[in-house]
């Protein structure tokens, strides 16, 4: 048959399928319980200097002997240095990436994905509702806010876990609220030392004002959490075209490939992992599709 | 007399059958496998071949939801059998492929690529429908945005030789899909038998030099009706047919229906049918690491929605049981297929109702969903 | 002592109040007090009695069980303008089944229980509000209580992917 024009796409990583691109891990940061930030560094100076990501966007994690996972890149974009990934121990990848070290060479292939749509909600009030492991797919855009403060309205970010322990980056909590960032935390419950609120993120809406018209609400987390989040922020007009969901499912290749991800007619890998909640919709609720 | 000249593109010459061999050994001698249908084990297969006698000349294959058997009805044709379980994406799509292995170097790993690969094949007897699933994988495998290098390299390079199916089976529905029974362009050239000879269309440039210099007739008139007549006989004798007027909205609208319950029983989530089908292009990889975990292996392999562990993530199943992988299977193959790619998985080729052990026929299906679901 | 006109004033701040005519927010006005609370300060313990529900004004209280073996488990928090020991209005329960403690400074409404279910009785009207917003507000709680029960948040159990 005749030759096919291909448009290759420019990658940082390799040509062949699934290849890696080698990373060393140059620093830990235990979290919380059964989590820890890793940092990596490609060990391809020129590689490290020229990977950019968007927020929102993904790497496959690959320990070589056992497998890949999908993993959120959670550190700032701007930070040339190094890339950190907020990892929760729970499966066999990210369990054997918990058994590694400093020193040690992983296999990073990326970044994937679809980013939050950080210039569209320029100029609007910013709802970020995050959950547990749901935090570090969002903390790449509290950076970007961070940086460009003035480009944003108001911005919320109602953040919950389990108990006051496993709540995540609490030492940044305080540079948050310093850039005018109304931080709500919430847990599921607590000892009689907290003095925060015990709840859940949804509830968070009902003694909110929005002004549905210029507010974009950004989710991540336990499906049944983003579930109700939109329920409540639907129940305050906020049009389905201002909400941007985070999701999850089991990926392989994280190019639109293996087929594994899709919900529907979308590849999270591909056409996600962030989705405007309209997109969404049809889909959403169906039970188990 | 025979003419010696080179043959048009989109022109039809007849030749005799053996010389049929000669193309063969032409396009051997051109560095291409010659792969083509053969009998093997109660079934038909795509292997290598070399001459006609290779062939499953006199056989034909009755077909029915569950149920393939190799028959000899007494005629005395090459390529009449409707393929088996095999379809020709076993080898641009291997059912198993060494990625890469690599070698641990301290704390780091060193990969050891594998040779290029360098298959050209030369895929004799492509139906119809089998054309077309070519077709449609195409637009899986290879986009703007990402390609799979090995299909990519092995598709750039295949030719194919399709052949007009004139004796549709029972389970057959091309016509339904518009895949068949007469494969459509993108071929290098279209062979339809006839009793005394085979006719050969050319559609490739490609296909015209393999042709060039051997001994054909310019095909007349009367065996040029002869074989239109025959596909219009097969395209009204298709053994199944398939209503899609109303599809993609008719599944992707009713994800709720009994209807996938009641499949639900039946289905025993084997995954033959992806497994037989064309088109359906799963796949995963996994690592094989050897005993004194210093050497491993990235391995790609097929997979099926039908695998309970396809779904699996930390937290739990999203597809936790059998109604909701049939599901998924039948609205991404004739639902959210057409979203993804611009056209229906699935090409009419029946295959998933010949390989399903409990014999479910999405044709039946269908017409059972729309029952329910419209009024 | 807060007077009725100043219990008054502070429940028109409240917005499901805003909604009821003005000689029912007065008669809720008449059957309320007004307390200031220091963070640590104890409203009601598991185990009372139970004769007022409130509203939080100003400030947060947490909703507290004690568990053996766990100590005080605090469930849940209210915000200003949340209503907690609700229980206190509906027939049957007898006891509180949970404690309440302020955990910031602030102030809470407490309404009398009993003097809220005679206007209710000789009101209808107002009974029927009442109960509907009460509805309201346990519906919200359930809800959160639901949410809270999937625990969403643990790490899952993990077999071998």
């Amino acid at each position: 048959m005749s030759t096919m024009t291909i448009t290759r796409p420019a990658a940082v990583h390799a040509d062949s399928l699934l290849e890696p691109t080698w990373a060393e891990i140059v620093e830990i940061t235990p979290e919380v319980e059964g989590v820890s930030t890793f940092w990596f560094k490609f060990v391809d100076p020129d590689l490290q200097s020229s990977f950019s990501f968007r927020p929102g966007q993904f790497n496959m994690v690959y320990v070589p002997g056992v497998g890949e996972a999908a993993i959120s890149i959670s550190s700032d974009p701007e930070d040339k240095a190094k890339i950190g990934h907020s990892i929760r121990f729970v499966g066999n990848v990210t369990r054997a990436v918990s058994r590694l070290k400093v020193g040690d060479v992983v296999g990073l292939r990326g970044p994937f994905g679809s980013a939050w749509p950080l210039d569209d909600i320029e100029g609007k009030d910013i709802v970020l509702a995050a959950g547990g492991i749901g935090l570090p797919p969002l903390r790449p855009v509290i950076y970007r806010i961070l940086h460009n403060r003035e480009k944003y309205g108001k911005v919320t970010i109602v953040y919950g876990a389990r108990t006051p322990s496993e709540l995540m980056y609490r030492d940044e909590y305080d540079s948050w609220k310093q850039a005018g960032i109304d931080l709500q935390l919430t847990v599921d419950r607590a000892d009689a030392e907290w003095t925060g609120r015990v709840g859940v993120v949804p509830m968070w809406f009902y003694g909110f004002r929005v002004d549905a018209r210029r507010t974009a609400v950004l989710t991540c987390g336990p499906e049944i959490m983003i579930r109700f989040v939109i329920y409540e922020a639907l129940a305050r007009r906020i049009p389905p075209e201002s909400i941007h969901v985070s999701l999850e499912r089991n990926m392989k290749c994280g190019q639109g490939s293996c087929g594994h991800c899709q919900v529907g007619p979308y590849f999270i890998c591909k056409d996600g992992p962030v989705f405007r909640f309209d997109a969404l919709q049809p889909y959403f609720n169906v039970e188990e599709f | 007399m025979f003419d010696v000249h080179t043959p048009e593109i989109g022109g039809t010459v007849s030749i005799q059958k053996p010389v049929f061999n000669d193309l063969l050994a032409r396009l051997r001698e051109a560095g291409f496998e010659t792969l083509g249908p053969r009998v093997k084990d109660g079934t038909l297969v795509y292997e290598a071949i070399d001459t006609l006698a290779d062939l499953p000349r006199g056989y034909s294959a009755e077909l029915e939801a569950g149920r393939y058997r190799l028959v000899r009805p007494g005629h005395d044709r090459y390529f009449d059998v409707i393929s088996g379980q095999s379809s020709w994406k076993q080898f641009l799509f291997p059912p198993r492929l060494d990625l890469f292995a690599m070698q641990k170097i301290g704390r780091s790993w060193e990969v050891q690529k594998p040779e290029p690969d360098q298959h050209n094949f030369a895929f004799i007897g492509v139906r119809g429908c089998d054309l077309a699933a070519i077709q449609v994988q195409d637009k899986a495998f290879i986009r703007e945005d990402f390609h799979d290098p090995i299909y990519l390299a092995r598709r750039e390079r295949v030719f194919i030789l399709a052949v007009d199916c004139l004796r549709p089976g029972a389970t057959c529905f091309c016509a339904s899909m518009g895949t068949g029974p007469r494969p459509k362009g993108g071929f290098d050239l279209r062979l339809t038998e006839l009793d005394g000879v085979f006719l050969i269309t050319i559609g490739s440039e490609l296909g015209r030099r393999m042709m060039a210099g051997l001994p054909y007739e310019a095909a007349s008139a009367f065996v040029m009706s002869s074989a239109e007549r025959g596909i219009e006989q097969a395209a009204q004798s298709m053994g199944r047919e398939l209503d899609t007027s109303d599809l993609p909205d008719l599944i992707l609208n009713n994800l709720d229906a009994d209807q996938w319950d009641d499949v639900a029983k039946r289905c025993l989530s084997c995954g033959n049918c992806t497994q037989a089908c064309p088109t359906c292009f799963c796949w995963d990889a996994t690592d094989q690491l050897d005993l004194t975990g210093t050497k491993t292996k990235r391995v790609r392999v097929w997979d099926s929605c039908f695998n309970p562990d396809y779904s699996y993530q930390a937290g739990g199943n999203t597809r936790p049981n059998i109604r909701s992988r049939y599901r998924q299977w039948l609205s991404h193959k004739l639902g959210t297929w057409v979203q993804q790619y611009g056209t229906f998985g699935c090409v009419g080729c029946g295959r998933c109702i010949v390989w399903c052990p409990a014999g479910i026929d999405l044709t039946k299906e269908i017409p059972a969903l729309r029952k329910e679901t419209v009024k | 002592m807060d007077t009725v006109e100043e219990i008054t004033a502070e429940l028109q701040k409240i917005p499901w109040f805003q909604e009821l005519k003005q000689e029912h927010v007065q008669k809720l006005a008449s059957i309320s007090k007004i307390r200031r609370v220091k963070a640590g300060e104890v409203i009601f313990r598991e185990g009372d009695t139970h004769e007022s529900v409130y509203i939080v004004l100003e400030g947060r209280v947490g909703l507290e069980m004690f568990v053996p073996h766990r100590g005080k488990v605090r469930f849940y928090t209210a915000e200003p303008w949340e209503v907690f020991g609700w229980s206190s209005v509906t027939p049957n329960v007898h006891l509180r089944t949970a404690g309440a403690t302020a955990v910031l400074d602030g102030a809470v409404l407490r309404i009398d229980a009993e003097k809220l279910s005679q206007a209710c009785d000789e009101d209808h009207t107002l009974g029927y509000l009442v109960m509907r917003r009460l509805a309201h507000v346990v519906a919200g709680r359930l809800l959160v209580t639901r949410l809270q029960l999937l625990d969403m948040f643990a790490n899952p159990e993990t077999k071998n992917v």
